[in-house]
């Protein structure tokens, strides 16, 4: 690809006996907002340091505009971090911590001066040059530690879980503010979350790993409306997740009933998995819907009502309705063909790529 | 109004404890007389006495060089020492290196003394100067070594981390970041060395050679002699000395704070315009 900035391929990476990284394959396109998602201790941070310089694979090569770096020390490498304890150094005020990268690379007072200036001034903090960072709340520092990584002006930015120290509010905000400063910038952003809502948000293409595995890569609306496995389904928004059989293509039988959807490619009669999100069922009167479904509980969340509820196979129902139900109540639940979305067990991303080419 | 309690009795009473001996010998070093068994009028004779003294003014002089060379000098070994422990993989090394430089602060003073006077004169070295620096430099490392590690330790991993990320070398990112952020580590193991060095007796006394002495081992063979109010007019004046430094660290981290408090009241006025 022409566009490619950075590309792994069969990227490994061992401590000692334990595999973090198993055979890790994939391109970055320059200009876009990546975000590598998955729960701790799935080595999208080892992705990180592997693109930072921090680590060295153990095998496998990594390429930056097509050269390979595996050996390029991480001082000589043209992509800066924002670190997640922000890695200020306190010894410095505001100025000279953004100024630090500048000044290393021996540019002149002057320039120095602007430059810092304008990236102080992107992160809304013009004021601010004077102030110690032990002066400035967390959510000011986050953004001297940004402002002290684009001022270099790097051809990709790596986020290593920025905003996990900011509370709920401040993180939407900055959320927002990233985003802004990525279609600005037009750097490739890569950004490592365990927070699929943040994922989400601000994205272009979604990486989901686990256990130093890629699972799935994709628009964040792809990755949600069509999750390659229970994983995936699982750790991206709520779902429900029912065993079920592939009758035919685009039947598939589960709680005792054939229902129409919009999957195929499967093997006849195959065992797979049903996925319907939360917020796609509704709640109609006993026998109107498809499934009828026994509430047990029900909890209030302010915009909706989150419910629990089983159907007569005891598969458990998670139902997000602004419809207020009671517990004992025997409810029916509507969904369309498309709400339905069928997993089939172990697929790899090849696989299931080339399955949905063959009908969408 | 306050309470009195009984604790401020004991706070008051220990400070008696500790001070009186200083304040006795601070009063009687304006005796007119020569002993300390009663005060027969106030005079500035022993002060005279001692700033003729040109043998006692030189050992102030020793001793102060002595201090500041050795804590020095013990200073950047000490720190390299440092940087060179933590920057030690092995786990099994590391603990190794810190028992080792441990052992050296615990054991007694004599034996140190007593083994560098062995190997000095096992090699031939004449003693002297330069067997009492290089001894000083010796006890006041692993002291240094302590004082700094902590500092070193506390840094976060990733601090390092972004100075290579910014662009820094290995030396760079020393002496840009890392040094500069232990900084007042090194200072506290610097002072410690000095004051470790100012008042050694023990080692000293041991390595110091015919003609050349320190403060320490020359007031204790003047005391021997019988004490002389001459001592009681140079401890007073160090005495003033120290309480002098402690006053001005104070003022001065008093200073660096309301400047600082200021600056942040400048800008905030600034910015809530």
């Amino acid at each position: 690809m022409a566009n490619s900035v950075i590309e792994f391929r069969q990227v490994n990476k061992s401590f000692d006996e334990t595999k973090v990284l198993d055979e890790i394959d994939f391109e970055i396109e320059a200009g876009k907002f990546y975000t590598l998602l998955g729960p701790s201790g799935c080595g999208k941070t080892t992705i990180l340091r592997l693109i930072a310089g921090f680590a060295d694979a153990t095998s496998g090569d990594i390429l930056f505009e097509g050269q390979k770096i595996n050996e390029l020390p991480a001082n000589e490498r043209q992509v800066n971090t924002v670190f997640q304890d922000y890695a200020l150094f306190p010894h410095l005020n505001v100025f000279e911590n953004v100024a630090f990268g500048l000044e290393i690379r021996k540019i002149s007072k002057t320039e120095i001066k602007t430059a810092v200036n304008e990236a102080l001034k992107l992160v809304h903090l013009s004021d601010y040059g004077n102030r110690e960072i032990s002066e400035l709340s967390g959510g000011q520092q986050q953004r001297v530690a940004i402002a002290r990584a684009i001022v270099n002006e790097p051809k990709v930015l790596l986020l290593d879980e920025p905003l996990s120290a900011l509370d709920h509010k401040l993180r939407k905000e900055m959320q927002g503010e990233l985003r802004d400063l990525q279609r600005r910038l037009g750097i490739t952003f890569i950004f490592v979350t365990h927070d699929q809502e943040e994922a989400l948000a601000m994205s272009d293409q979604i990486f989901v790993m686990n256990a130093g595995k890629i699972l799935q890569s994709g628009s964040p609306v792809d990755i949600y409306d069509e999750p390659i496995n229970h994983f995936v389904a699982d750790f991206i928004g709520e779902s429900n997740i029912v065993p079920g059989k592939m009758q035919r293509d685009y039947v598939v039988n589960f709680d005792g009933q054939d229902f129409s959807c919009v999957d195929a490619g499967m093997k006849p009669n195959e065992a797979v998995e049903v996925v319907i999100r939360p917020e796609d069922l509704d709640i109609v009167a006993v026998d109107t819907g498809q499934v009828n479904v026994t509430v047990d509980t029900q909890l209030f969340r302010g915009v909706d009502y989150q419910i629990s509820a089983h159907d007569k196979m005891n598969n458990e129902w998670k139902i997000n309705s602004i419809h207020k139900t009671s517990v004992g109540q025997i409810v029916g639940l509507a969904f369309e063909p498309e709400d339905i979305h069928i997993m089939r067990y172990h697929e790899t991303e090849d696989d299931f790529d080339a399955r949905l080419e063959t009908y969408e | 109004m306050k309470k009195w309690h009984i604790s401020n009795l004991y706070l008051i009473f220990v400070f008696l404890v500790l001070y009186l001996p200083i304040i006795y010998l601070i009063f009687y070093s304006f005796n007119a007389g020569d002993t300390m068994d009663h005060f027969s009028g106030f005079s500035w004779r022993h002060y005279g006495t001692l700033l003729s003294d040109s043998r006692m003014i030189s050992i102030v002089l020793n001793t102060l060089i002595i201090a500041l060379l050795s804590s020095l000098i013990a200073t950047i070994v000490g720190t390299l020492g440092a940087l060179g422990i933590y920057s030690t993989k092995k786990a099994a090394v590391k603990n190794g290196l810190l028992s080792l430089n441990n052992v050296l602060m615990v054991s007694p003073d004599v034996i140190i003394g007593a083994s560098f006077l062995i190997f000095f004169t096992f090699l031939g070295f004449s003693l002297g100067f330069g067997s009492v620096l290089l001894s000083h430099i010796a006890f006041s490392i692993p002291i240094v070594v302590l004082m700094v590690l902590p500092k070193i330790n506390e840094l976060p991993a990733t601090m390092v981390d972004a100075a290579y990320d910014l662009g820094a070398t290995t030396w760079q990112t020393l002496t840009k970041v890392i040094l500069p952020a232990i900084t007042p580590g090194i200072f506290a193991g610097f002072f410690m060395a000095f004051t470790y060095s100012l008042d050694d007796f023990a080692v000293t006394f041991f390595v110091t050679g015919n003609g050349f002495s320190t403060l320490s081992v020359e007031i204790y063979s003047r005391a021997r002699q019988g004490v002389d109010l001459e001592v009681n007019a140079l401890s007073t004046l160090m005495f003033i000395v120290s309480l002098l430094l402690v006053v001005g660290y104070y003022l001065l981290g008093r200073y660096n704070q309301s400047r600082r408090m200021q600056r942040v009241k400048a800008a905030e006025a600034k910015i809530n315009q």
